[in-house]
């Protein structure tokens, strides 16, 4: 069975997200991922946007948080200062299972840089900002999206939009932040990785065709590599539904 | 009944509210329902020292910091999603310091702009709190006491007075001098009714010294008064009422059309060099004086194939690559 390296990682992405729980979903490969969820394992699973559009079921991958198409079949489009009310609210009382993140550049402990590559006043590379995904990091659990690259992975990142586990454990009530909440997960074209106890990335999962060597080559700080297996496939019958119902026209895929 | 009339054109609304130096705060978000008509213009116009409070902004920030109308942005986020990552006369403006700039995060940018429309002067928050957001001013103490409209401190850390021992973020409230709004229906008095998703939008317009409506129809007074429950805000706090059909265009407009692939995807690429941007400003802003000129290039056909279908609200099948 042929598959790309976008398709697994939307299918493992997808295999993160439980039934009947609220997530919540930004652009590109997560809509992805997520919608992939809906029309495979988890009918019920709630999406969320950042842009206050709750509970949506997008027929054609939208390209936006704001998309029209994230509204069909939505529960309520509030205005959007209400999204970031619920988020810190319904975040600590856990019915938001968790968020998703993209960036640029990630630490060993899961700090996030969405903003620029360089020094911040004279940067190298401009990017976006925030975004949404600075307070998804300070309220909710996350699972961040990579592209696995030696650059991408590095010991300190250059600017921390969204911050993670901060330097270990305790760092994130020491600056205030809610100590339960934090990074999850990393998923890349390589593999999945989780975060230990010392809140420093391991390698959990690497993809049939990669090996744990490959990985570490690719990150700019050590992996710890002893707990990872090799992911399970693509499932013919997931991959049907990626490819032919959520992203037909292969915008993200 | 009320005989006052706020209707006017867009060259007017723009050469009698809007001045250098101004803060502006843009309705919206990124690629839906973005005031382009307006923006159009402010470029056309040649206003000058702009100060953006950018939110969810998009490519109608971008044509404005690539003409040369602004001189400052809050930012958190910019982009024409789907088309272009992040929007690139930004970037390079950023890159080749060409621009004060500062980050928040949206969350922040929309809470305090809620904050502004509550009357509060600042608000707190948890957000940012570790990160470089707080590290890092984009904008100087000292620098921010020079300029005219920007608060001194971009927040300040204290202590929770109601919950000793947790940390708060306070960040002041922006005094938004102009809003722009983008919306479905609007009436000679200034009422406008917004359907679909809001964003920001009327927490700007009540915040904002003035406020300009676009709309895609404009209705009587009677006709919005009908159904109060459905507006969004009262002609009270609106100053200018621009009718403007397809005056969102490229982005989205709920219930009237979805965005324009191709428009997204020839700004992509004439935003790369300032020399092609200028090219592009002259066809589609320079050589349309109207917003009538502006549709009559695009072309009725292009337009009507981006009329949204019913039970859907958006064009399914539309082409978007």
């Amino acid at each position: 069975m042929e598959y790309t390296k976008n398709q697994m990682m939307a299918v493992t992405l997808s295999r993160q997200i439980e039934d009947g729980k609220a997530y919540i979903v930004g652009t590109g490969l997560p809509l992805v991922g997520a919608t992939l969820a809906k029309n495979t394992h988890a009918p019920n699973a709630h999406l969320i946007f950042e842009t206050a559009l709750f509970e949506g079921n997008p027929q054609e991958v939208p390209t936006s948080v704001s998309d029209l198409r994230i509204n069909y079949q939505a529960s309520v489009l509030w205005p959007q200062y209400r999204y970031f009310g619920f988020q810190s609210i319904y975040a600590k009382r856990g019915l938001i299972a968790c968020g998703f993140l993209g960036g640029a550049q990630i630490d060993p402990y899961g700090n996030l840089n969405s903003t620029s590559i360089g020094d911040y006043f004279h940067p190298q590379t401009r990017f976006t900002g925030s975004g949404g995904a600075n307070g998804i990091a300070t309220y909710c659990d996350t699972i961040i999206i990579m592209k696995h690259e030696k650059r991408r992975f590095i010991e300190k990142v250059d600017y921390i939009t969204s911050y993670g586990w901060g330097r270990g454990p305790g760092d994130r009530a020491r600056v205030g932040l809610d100590p339960k909440r934090g990074p999850r997960a990393v998923v890349t074209e390589l593999g999945l990785m989780r975060f230990g106890e010392d809140c420093r990335m391991y390698l959990a999962e690497y993809f049939p065709g990669v090996s744990p060597k490959q990985i570490q080559e690719n990150t700019g700080f050590e992996l710890d590599l002893s707990r990872a297996v090799e992911a399970r496939p693509p499932e013919a019958e997931v991959l049907d539904i990626l490819i032919h119902k959520v992203d037909p026209l292969r915008l993200m895929i | 009944m009320n005989t006052d009339t706020k209707v006017m054109s867009a060259e007017a609304a723009v050469s009698s509210l809007i001045s250098d130096g101004d803060c502006l705060a843009i309705g919206g978000f990124v690629t839906n329902r973005r005031p382009y008509a307006l923006v159009r213009e402010i470029i056309r116009q040649k206003k000058r020292n702009l100060y953006i409070e950018g939110g969810p902004s998009g490519g109608d920030i971008d044509m404005l910091i690539g003409a040369g109308c602004v001189s400052t942005i809050i930012v958190s986020y910019i982009a024409n999603s789907g088309y272009t990552q992040v929007c690139r006369r930004f970037r390079e403006a950023v890159e080749q310091g060409a621009i004060q700039y500062d980050d928040y995060s949206l969350d922040v940018q929309t809470i305090v702009y809620h904050g502004a429309a509550l009357g509060l002067s600042y608000v707190p928050v948890k957000n940012m709190l570790g990160s470089d957001l707080v590290n890092l001013w984009g904008i100087s103490e000292a620098d921010r006491k020079k300029h005219p409209k920007l608060p001194d401190k971009k927040f300040v850390i204290q202590e929770d007075p109601f919950n000793p021992g947790s940390q708060l973020c306070l960040v002041p409230t922006p005094k938004i001098d102009v809003a722009l709004i983008h919306a479905q229906l609007a009436s000679p008095d200034g009422t406008f009714r917004i359907s679909g998703a809001q964003f920001q939008d009327l927490d700007i317009a009540i915040a904002a010294n003035k406020t300009i409506v676009s709309c895609e129809e404009l209705v009587s007074d009677e006709e919005l008064r009908r159904q109060p429950e459905l507006n969004s805000c009262t002609g009270l706090c609106v100053d200018a009422v621009v009718p403007a059909s397809y005056g969102a265009h490229p982005s989205q407009c709920f219930n009237y059309y979805d965005y324009d692939s191709r428009f997204f995807i020839d700004y992509d690429n004439a935003s790369r060099t300032q020399e092609a941007f200028d090219r592009f400003i002259a066809e589609y802003v320079d050589a349309c004086p109207t917003h009538a000129d502006y549709l009559n290039k695009l072309g009725a056909a292009r337009l009507l194939k981006l009329r949204i279908q019913p039970g859907y609200g958006y064009t399914p099948g539309l082409k978007r690559k």
